[in-house]
């Protein structure tokens, strides 16, 4: 695996020394305090509500909020690593280097999923900010922060599969965005579907669902293998398309 | 150091590459040269790893290419032709990342930075962001990618192309001072970069090797097949003369004053008997006055021409042509 820590350094470098992973954070913090405050102002409006889902529970767990900023987040922050390379011709360097495909494409995942983990950082001070008013219980804070990174990280491998398909970098946004955008619509057909395959197959990509799930501390080993699923098959895909390059 | 036999790349609607074989001393600085789309940077982007060959054998230091091709990517410093660099890295940076990439241990990273910098003349531009410099400097920093791992064999794809003509020599000298010690192969289409730079040439059209051989020896294989003559002729009887002789072609005749006029013949290889002595005893013999004769010396530019410009590439030419003792005897006799 030589050469993945230089690419994770160097990509990590490329994303924050540029504008894009700063707007793309100012959004996705914005997008989150936003939807956060309305969640906290409407239970402090109606207590009676809290007993069945506290804040944590309400924010991490019923907000659509959450799930759209991921569908804007996690392709922004993709859409570049291959692409761009491509575009660039850089990749002609870097591939001439002696480093092997995995080592690139994991280099390159690693530093998106780092930065992604360090945009939802900030929003801790939200439960800690909470704390004065209230128990909280951090396990379930636990669960939930475990859910935006086991959805995420999935998102995060599809986007960089994407990348690689492509050139453009808006191509790789858009196909990534349509992907996810179809995953999620797919999971709300378990409020849909009549019971049977189609069902049960919405109710386990549902990524509401699994959120849902997890603000209430159940932790379903099925939905992390499913999340595990959407990191590995796409990572190894990519390392085949990289590979493939060589024969174009 | 490189052995690369019947290399053939197709591109599915281009058949770049068919059947390319040639091989590389460890030591030597051959240039690789051939007119645009001869299939130079596919041939170097196979052996530098980036590309797959469709059929034939690659071996580089003793590694077959395909079956080890980490261990052939360390042995290389490979400039590819546009030298792309990440626009938002300094140029320390960036070669701090290369460094790591080829796996220069911590250590020696500082060092060997610092030397490739030197040796490729970007030290000022240190701190610069890559994104800001020159197309010029740009090059140079590929060059310095190339060298930091010291690697035995340096590839570079046309390493002069969009410098100026102080750049162009300045990249010319550094190239000379590394083929001290680098094998080097680099392509190009300027051929003055070759004779300049180059102990030997490749010649490649179409995706085939056209010529090979030391530059000197290239020269030679057109030298003395063209010579002009000064003769003292009124009645045009030389040209007549001369016409009517074996393997001998008139090309050109004018008159430089009256009386006196300027040919060029050519000399075909088949009349290898047809000499510089045998045309003056002729000519003396007719009464013509012989004022000057000299071969005119082909470039390697016309060298080039001939060999690249065949319908189907030429086949290599096993020797030096017998016509050669003609144009030894003619540089002795001529102006």
């Amino acid at each position: 695996m030589s050469g993945l820590f230089p690419i994770f350094r160097r990509e990590m470098l490329s994303l924050w020394v540029t504008p894009l992973a700063w707007v793309l954070v100012t959004v996705f913090l914005l997008l989150q305090g936003i939807s956060y405050a309305l969640v906290v102002r409407h239970l402090a409006a109606a207590p009676a509500v809290s007993v069945d889902a506290g804040p944590v529970q309400a924010y991490f767990g019923q907000s659509v909020f959450l799930i759209i900023s991921l569908l804007l987040l996690c392709p922004g922050l993709t859409m570049r690593v291959f692409a761009e390379e491509r575009r660039s011709g850089t990749i002609e360097s870097l591939l001439t280097a002696p480093v092997t495909p995995a080592a690139v494409v994991l280099g390159k995942y690693l530093a998106v999923l780092v930065t992604y983990a360090l945009m939802w950082a900030p929003t801790v001070l939200y439960v800690v900010i909470l704390r004065n008013t209230g128990g909280i219980d951090w396990h379930v804070v636990g669960t939930c922060y475990l859910g935006v990174l086991a959805i995420g990280a999935g998102y995060l491998a599809l986007g960089v599969l994407m990348s690689s398909l492509t050139r453009s970098q808006l191509v790789a946004f858009l196909l990534t965005v349509a992907i996810e955008f179809g995953l999620f619509i797919f999971g709300i057909g378990e409020y849909i579907f009549d019971p049977g395959f189609w069902l049960d197959l919405s109710t386990h990509v549902s990524v509401f669902s699994q959120m849902d799930e997890l603000s209430k501390g159940i932790v379903d080993l099925r939905r992390l293998t499913f999340d595990g699923s959407l990191i590995a098959l796409p990572l190894f895909v990519t390392a085949r398309v990289v590979d493939s390059w060589r024969w174009g | 150091m490189i052995e690369v036999e019947g290399l053939t790349k197709d591109y599915g609607t281009v058949l770049a590459l068919r059947g390319l074989s040639f091989r590389v001393g460890v030591g030597e600085v051959v240039g690789f040269v051939g007119p645009n789309g001869a299939g130079k940077s596919t041939t170097l982007r196979i052996l530098a790893g980036y590309l797959g060959q469709t059929a034939g054998k690659v071996r580089i230091g003793g590694h077959d290419l395909e079956t080890a091709s980490l261990a052939v990517r360390r042995l290389i410093g490979y400039m590819p032709e546009t030298s792309p660099l990440y626009p938002e890295l300094r140029v320390r940076e960036y070669l701090t990342f290369r460094a790591a990439l080829k796996q220069v241990p911590r250590r020696e990273r500082c060092r060997a930075i610092a030397r490739a910098m030197e040796l490729a003349a970007v030290e000022a531009e240190a701190d610069t962001l890559t994104g800001h410099l020159s197309r010029g400097f740009r090059q140079r920093v590929g060059l310095a990618d190339a060298l930091l791992a010291s690697p035995p064999l340096l590839i570079l794809d046309e390493p002069t192309a969009g410098l100026d003509p102080n750049q162009i020599r300045e990249v010319r000298r550094v190239i000379r001072e590394l083929g001290r010690e680098h094998t080097i192969l680099l392509s190009t289409h300027i051929l003055s970069e070759v004779e300049t730079t180059c102990d030997r040439a490749l010649v490649v059209s179409r995706g085939r090797l056209v010529g090979e051989g030391p530059i000197e020896e290239l020269r030679e294989q057109r030298r003395g097949r063209r010579v002009r003559l000064v003769l003292r002729d009124t009645a045009g009887a030389a040209a007549e003369l001369l016409g009517a002789r074996e393997g001998v072609r008139v090309l050109e005749r004018s008159v430089l004053e009256p009386g006196v006029v300027r040919l060029e013949l050519r000399i075909e290889r088949s009349s290898e008997g047809v000499e510089a002595e045998a045309l003056l005893a002729c000519l003396v013999a007719a009464g013509i006055g012989v004022r000057e004769l000299s071969p005119i010396r082909a470039s390697l530019e016309d060298v080039f021409a001939t060999l690249t410009q065949a319908p189907n590439g030429v086949q290599r030419e096993p020797s030096l042509p017998a016509d050669d003792s003609a144009a030894a005897t003619a540089d002795g006799s001529g102006s």
